[in-house]
């Protein structure tokens, strides 16, 4: 089974939407759990791009990676959220424009 | 075919992704979440890969969304209006960063070569022992991760300490 180039060629223009996209709402959304949404966005369009190279050359190593990937992901909105949820209790708001201790 | 399902799932799953973005309701956001992951696990199978197809709804979805929904019930949000930035502006970073992105991707991909694909037929087997016998370090190193990801969940998450003598 070969592939078309046309799936090929075009499957990176997926990839780097998705990953722009995360990028976007990370950088424009003020609401703190939508950012971590954002940022599983970004992790997604690395899997994708990790799991066509990987079927391409036919080796199983980004596979693995793939696997690691979501394991760390799963693990990160676990402690975000966690974060996010003390944020709340201490200030009664997640948006994140509220959150200027650090800057003095 | 795999042309015309390649089309429907990349839209589905852009369309899903940007619908993150643009609704205001964060349930809303968990919810198009969710249809981008369907698509993604789409896209898989459509490479072959469908050990990462049934990975990415039983663990993305099935785990990590609900996680999501849980928190954006559990702190009972209003839905105030954030500060709506620029539309111009907002096109042009992304039209830039879509761009510059693309660029350095096909650069860099270029000298991977298009072979003909050879889907395996075990291919949970293989990657099982490839992480029992190559990726063995990694994988313990990950088993500890989980671990202390475990503890610092429960020490952050503590409830006493916060509401006696949290910082105002």
């Amino acid at each position: 089974m070969n592939f078309p180039t046309s799936i090929t060629y075009w499957s990176h223009f997926v990839t780097i939407a998705m990953f722009a996209l995360g990028l976007l709402g990370f950088l424009l959304r003020r609401n703190a759990i939508v950012v971590l949404m954002c940022i599983e966005l970004m992790l997604n369009a690395v899997n994708l791009f990790l799991i066509e190279t990987s079927m391409r050359t036919n080796t199983p190593d980004g596979i693995i990676l793939v696997v690691f990937v979501v394991t760390v992901a799963a693990a990160e909105v676990a402690v975000g959220l966690g974060i996010i949820l003390n944020l709340y209790r201490l200030k009664g708001t997640v948006n994140l424009d509220h959150f200027k201790s650090l800057q003095g | 075919m795999r042309e015309v399902l390649f089309i429907a799932f990349s839209l589905f799953t852009i369309g899903a992704a940007s619908g993150v973005l643009l609704s205001r309701n964060p349930v809303y956001s968990a919810f198009s979440l969710i249809l981008s992951f369907f698509g993604l696990s789409g896209l898989y199978l459509l490479w072959g890969s469908t050990f990462m197809a049934m990975i990415q709804i039983l663990i993305y979805t099935g785990a990590i969304v609900v996680l999501f929904v849980f928190v954006v019930m559990l702190l009972n949000l209003q839905t105030n209006r954030e500060n709506s930035s620029n539309i111009v502006f907002l096109g042009v970073v992304s039209a830039s960063v879509w761009l510059f992105s693309l660029i350095i991707l096909r650069v860099l991909t270029r000298s991977i070569p298009n072979k003909i694909l050879e889907i395996p037929e075990n291919q949970l087997r293989t990657i099982s022992k490839l992480l029992f016998t190559r990726y063995l370090w990694p994988f313990e190193i990950l088993s500890f991760f989980l671990l202390v990801m475990i503890i610092a969940i429960f020490a952050i998450t503590r409830t006493q300490e916060i509401a006696h003598g949290g910082e105002k």
